[in-house]
């Protein structure tokens, strides 16, 4: 085992009903290096760590960490030996505060068993100023955006002297300038030794701070890589097997200049939260929603699809004015919805694939006029093959499905319907590159069968790709337009910017 | 928008005020605000007739000592995002082991106490236990906790039976009296006004819970389980032992409420403090407790106390006010504290919304 | 509503554990004594008779609340204060059948109203409440057990209020036939309660309002996004519930022949809750069983009914009913289920959010 190497996990096995989750898979970690653990939705990379921190049991295999051989029995256990995790999801208590966060379980006292707060707050507070982050520690952690929340967690980590630490998908609720923070945290952990395994799905992210990549497909391991050392396309290749050109081979819709004009927004906004948006949209046209997070598009959405009510503005649907107080006045102007957070606005986690796909199509029949089994039962089974949808059959519980699935049976859902309009909020996020590859080619499809689509995404390359305009949102409001075909990132990023520059002045 | 980077850490007055600015702090401010309004209401209504002497402001601590007990138990199973409908049943079948054990058994009292002690909190353990290692829901479990508890209890006795132990007794007419001087001299004051072994049980238990909610790590484990368990469970929390550890000092404190209820009446009853469960975590929640979780005060919890004796009080006074209306004041009053909690609440997600996503 | 009949379903089903428990306690009643099976026809009142049909007859009124609750807790609510509806039920009931009190001072086979608006009004009162609920969860976004918490309280207090606090008795025939008449040999709440079942599973089933509860009962963000009007779910459920009270009012009135305002429908929410429960209804809402639900509250009934039949000390009767709803609620608990059905793996451990293979 070479020098510093702190982790070696090898031959890890893990059988689940069904499926073998991990089939023979090596991992090793060195301290003062990022590791980044790649591949698609499926492949192992959270079982993986699961086994690392006590969560799963391997049947097969040995985990030597620090040169001795262990057996994680709990996540406690693993916390106690020093690795740390830090979740996509933020796993702290909104109801503690910032302070108490960090320290929670292991508070330094006082004499008479009483907690030392003064000695909680001003470390909490050296330790954030630290990662250059200078904010009131007294406050309680839900006052504070998942950026900042996701930084006390590292902190926390670090303070418990934590040799490894895991990041698992970090940066998906993070906006460019939180990403940036994060990656200068990272480097300097590094830096003080830490050992640091990144699991992700954005490779440019996983290129720019990793120093070795490991890749993980269907449970086995595909390879080690230093990162210097293979190309993206390369990558990709290994992860699911093809090539990526095939995959993006999409073409942007096509839209008459004579088209019909589908949807007008005018001024639409909420005090305080949204300040007036106007755009179009014609008849099968895409129309991309670029911005960094918090810049307002899912909120432009919520109300264009009635989920937030708008206090002031227009819409006009097909050239009449319209009311959306709910989202049934929405359906019922043949608009569909694919929200971001789907684990809160989209699937029905105990229900059938069957029932979720049908639930928007019997809620528009209402509840006299119930869907036959025959009826239901053929549109599921017409939506999983026209999706791709891995499921053995139709009466499985959506929330046994991975993400991707997931995703496909809630578009499978607002597709039933037919609608003139959809919206799709992060269609993509959280899901691998095949997946992602096929929902945009199912966006597309639909544009060309006349539908109009608003598609926000936080990947610009996946926005200019697919789109015939983007509108691009800063700071809740409307900071310009651009055409699609011939934008390019830097060209949207400069209208984002122009924002941030005047204010960094004040 | 860069929302965060430069707010500094405010200093000692600042920082008290923003710890107390805490929208759910409020709540408790919203108990005393409504406490002091009705009490100054029964002054100016009653004052003639004597609301406002220091006696009936005792009496009320006196009157309702032994839910407060409860309530402080109950306030650390509610911040967990649990609840505990036993407790009623759990005080009834002590005072029943003590009427029982010492009336007809003849034995010790307070050996009936401590038997009783060990019994309840062993129980409430038994069901913390069941909660968390079989997932079966707080209200199912101590649900069925309630029922075997006043089965057992009838099974005991289908009577009231009268507890006539002279050191029992005595210590129930214990009272200190408050006195003020008078030419030099200590005196009682008229009219007569006092505390009894109730109140400072009271007191000592509701110190001790806030003692533990505030200052040690337990306490603070169980905010952070009632916050979010997935996440404190993930943090290494020791969220088993918590949980136990909460049910079992509200069964030692239904047990203490059993204690005091039974010095107050000195009976031991199988039907006692019928549907007390839900008194007690009314008085909770008007003091600040929310019911899923995270969020109480023992400071709260106190006014919430006062805040539900009140309102017999001001009836006793009122005179030929029948007392269900009694009821319909408390369910009322319920009902405007759950409104606060909801604008709250739905006030302060608002205002995180603004600052910073 | 499809049923897969692999014994891996049966076994992690939960409704199987309470009928299996049900058969059980029917087999030790058949070893022990035979003649609690016994049927017989009585001409003289063309009723049959005997201990099964006494077990169904006297479930009743708690069979009818928990058909409505069963909704309720699938949608992730609870309600409280249906104990508190039928007391209020029959309060209004002989209320108006004996309203004039100073012309008509003794009871007997008459009513001052019209039978069909002493039924109405009964039910009416109860549905209003219910709404009120409703609109409190729904609307106002209040949590169940505390808004239901208010009219529990106060419920029993506006009962008192319509009656004066007087018990008015009554003998009219028409009202008294709701609980000792008969229908096809069979008593009367018997048949009601049939008739309850049977809307209510075709209101649930053959339409799609049974899955649109089990939707927003599960995901009520994800319901409201996908074109349910989750608020009027919500509120239809309660209302439900009220009406489903305001008729068990009336058949507890009836047995009674008078009303109380004080006994009516203590403990029935819990009886109902307990009756959901077993039948294999989660308390977090989701799927429901209405089918689960009858069977549940016929469990209790026959606890009840066996310990009153075999002697068993009637004081016994709420430990025995706790006793055996502890031991369902173990057997349906995760961890038992998961390990008498034999899976390999018990690794659904959901950690750190997304569910990755």
């Amino acid at each position: 085992m070479p020098d510093n190497q702190i982790l070696a996990m090898k031959g890890i096995e893990i059988q689940f009903p069904g499926v073998k989750a991990l089939d023979k898979v090596d991992f090793d970690l060195r301290a003062g290096e990022v590791h980044a653990l790649l591949g698609e939705n499926g492949a192992g990379k959270s079982t993986l760590i699961k086994c690392l921190t006590g969560v799963h049991h391997m049947d097969a295999g040995n985990i030597r960490y620090d040169g001795k051989e262990i057996t994680p029995t709990s996540p406690q256990a693993a916390i106690a030996m020093g690795i740390s995790t830090v979740f996509q999801e933020i796993n702290l208590c909104q109801n503690l505060t910032v302070a108490e966060n960090i320290f929670v379980g292991r508070q330094p006292m006082k004499r008479l068993n009483a907690i030392n707060w003064k000695s909680i707050n001003e470390r909490a507070e050296a330790l954030l100023s630290r990662f250059n982050i200078h904010i009131d520690v007294t406050r309680p952690l839900d006052y504070y955006a998942t950026g900042i929340q996701q930084m006390v967690s590292i902190a926390r980590a670090v303070d418990i002297k934590a040799k490894i630490l895991i990041l698992d998908e970090p940066t998906s609720s993070l906006d460019e300038n939180e990403v940036e923070r994060l990656f200068d945290v990272v480097m300097d952990l590094k830096a003080h030794g830490m050992g640091i395994i990144f699991i992700t799905h954005f490779l440019d992210q996983a290129f720019k701070i990793s120093d070795r990549l490991t890749v993980l497909r269907n449970g086995h391991l595909v390879g080690n890589y230093e990162a210097q050392s293979i190309s993206k396309i390369e990558l990709v290749r290994q992860m699911i097997g093809k090539n990526m050109e095939e995959i993006f081979a999409l073409k942007r819709p096509t839209v008459a200049p004579d088209a019909d004009m589908m949807l007008e927004v005018d001024s639409l906004g909420i005090t305080g939260k949204v300040e007036d948006v106007s755009f179009n949209l014609k008849k099968g046209e895409l129309i991309g929603f670029a911005g960094l997070l918090g810049s307002g598009r899912t909120e432009t959405a919520e109300m264009v699809f009635g989920v937030t009510r708008a206090e002031h503005g227009t819409i006009r649907i097909k050239g009449k004015t319209v009311r959306i107080h709910s989202p049934i006045d929405a359906i019922g102007h043949r608009m569909a919805f694919c929200p971001e957070d789907r684990k809160r606005d989209g699937i029905i986690g105990d229900l059938s694939i069957r029932e979720n796909i049908a639930l928007v199509v019997q809620s528009q029949r209402g509840a006299l006029r119930p869907m036959s089994s025959k009826e239901s039962q053929e549109l599921a089974d017409r939506f999983i093959r026209m999706l791709d949808i891995a499921t053995p059959n139709a009466d499985k519980k959506v929330s046994e499905l991975s993400g991707g699935n997931q995703q496909k049976v809630i578009l499978a859902r607002w597709m039933a319907t037919q609608p003139e309009l959809l919206i799709l909020d992060e269609p993509t996020r959280g899901i691998d590159v095949g997946a992602k590859a096929e929902i945009q080619r199912l966006m597309l499809k639909m544009c060309a069968e006349g539908v109009s689509v608003i598609f926000i995404s936080s990947e610009l390359d996946e926005i200019l790709r697919c789109s015939n305009r983007v509108l691009v949102m800063r700071d809740r409001c409307k900071a310009g337009e651009l055409p699609g075909g011939t934008s390019r990132q830097e060209d949207i990023l400069q209208v984002i910017a122009e924002g941030s520059k005047a204010e960094e002045g004040a | 928008m860069r929302c965060m980077a430069d707010r500094t850490v405010l200093s000692g007055w600042k920082r008290f005020t923003a710890k107390v600015m805490n929208p759910k702090f409020i709540m408790v401010f919203a108990t005393i605000g409504v406490f002091l309004l009705i009490y100054l209401f029964g002054a100016l209504k009653y004052g003639g007739i004597g609301f406002t002497t220091i006696r009936t402001f005792l009496n009320m601590f006196i009157d309702n000592a032994y839910f407060g007990i409860s309530a402080v138990g109950m306030t650390m199973v509610l911040i967990t995002g649990g609840i505990d409908l036993s407790v009623a049943a759990f005080a009834s079948l002590t005072g029943m082991l003590i009427a029982y054990g010492n009336s007809v058994l003849g034995v010790d009292p307070f050996l009936c106490v401590v038997i009783a002690m060990v019994v309840g909190t062993g129980l409430g353990a038994l069901m913390g236990a069941m909660i968390h290692y079989l997932s079966v829901p707080p209200f199912i479990t101590t649900l069925t906790g309630m029922f075997m508890a006043r089965g057992i209890c009838s099974m005991i006795s289908r009577e009231s039976i009268a507890i006539n132990n002279e050191a029992f007794n005595a210590l129930a007419g214990w009272k200190i009296y408050i006195m003020r001087l008078v030419d030099g001299e200590w005196v009682k004051i008229k009219p007569l006004a006092f505390i009894n072994f109730n109140v400072l049980l009271f007191l000592a238990v509701i110190l001790f819970g806030a003692y533990i909610l505030g200052s040690t790590r337990l306490g603070r484990n169980v905010y952070a389980i009632g916050g979010n368990e997935q996440s404190a469970k993930l943090m290494g929390l020791p969220v088993a032992r918590t949980k136990i550890f909460v049910y079992a000092f509200n069964g030692f404190c239904s047990v203490l409420m059993g204690l005091s209820y039974a010095l107050y009446v000195k009976s031991g009853w199988n039907l006692a403090l019928l549907g007390g469960e839900l008194d007690v975590i009314t008085m909770a929640v008007i003091g600040g407790t929310l019911l899923t979780g995270g969020v109480g005060y023992m400071l709260g919890t106190f006014f919430g106390v006062m805040l539900k004796s009140i309102i017999p009080a001001l009836i006793t006074f009122e005179g030929n006010l029948l007392s269900w209306w009694g009821k319909i004041a408390t369910g009322a009053l319920l009902l405007l504290f759950i409104g606060i909690q909801r604008i709250v609440v739905t006030y302060s997600a608002k205002r995180k919304d603004n600052s910073c996503r | 509503m499809k049923i897969k009949f692999n014994t891996q379903t049966i076994l992690k089903s939960k409704i199987t554990w309470a009928i299996v428990a049900e058969m059980l306690i029917l087999l030790v009643c058949l070893i022990i004594r035979p003649e609690f099976f016994q049927i017989s026809y009585q001409p003289s009142t063309g009723m049959l008779y005997g201990s099964i049909i006494d077990i169904l007859n006297r479930s009743s009124e708690i069979t009818i609340i928990a058909l409505g609750m069963t909704l309720v807790i699938a949608l992730a609510g609870t309600d409280l204060s249906v104990g508190a509806l039928v007391a209020l039920s029959g309060a209004m009931a002989l209320k108006l059948m004996r309203w004039d009190m100073g012309q008509y001072p003794t009871a007997g086979d008459y009513t001052v109203t019209p039978m069909i608006w002493v039924i109405l009004a009964a039910i009416g009162i109860c549905l209003l409440f219910g709404s009120f609920n409703g609109l409190m969860v729904s609307r106002f976004g209040m949590q169940p057990i505390i808004a239901t918490l208010v009219l529990m309280v106060a419920g029993r207090g506006v009962a008192q209020i319509i009656t004066n606090g007087r018990q008015m008795t009554t003998d009219f025939t028409p009202f008294k036939f709701i609980s000792q008449g008969s229908v096809l040999f069979l008593p009367m709440p018997i048949i009601i309660t049939a008739v309850i079942f049977i809307l209510m599973a075709v209101f649930t089933r053959k339409t799609a309002f049974g899955m649109f509860v089990e939707s927003v009962g599960i995901n009520r963000n994800a319901s409201r996004v996908s074109g349910l009007n989750s608020s009027m779910i919500i509120f239809v459920a309660y209302a439900i519930i009220g009406v489903l009270a305001g008729i068990s009012g009336l058949i507890y009135a009836s047995r009674i022949g008078q009303n109380d305002s004080n006994n009516a429908g203590i403990n029935y929410e819990m009886d109902a809750i307990l009756a959901v429960v077993i039948g294999g209804t989660s308390m977090s809402g989701g799927k429901f069983s209405l089918t689960g639900t009858v069977i549940g509250s016929i469990i209790i009934r026959t606890i009840i009914t066996f310990v009153y039949y075999f002697g068993v000390a009637a004081e016994a009767t709420m430990a025995f009913k706790a006793l055996i709803v502890l031991v369902v609620i173990i057997l349906q608990s995760e961890p038992v289920r998961r390990f008498m059905s034999k899976r390999k793996h018990a690794r659904k451990l959901e950690v750190g959010g997304e569910m990755h293979g």
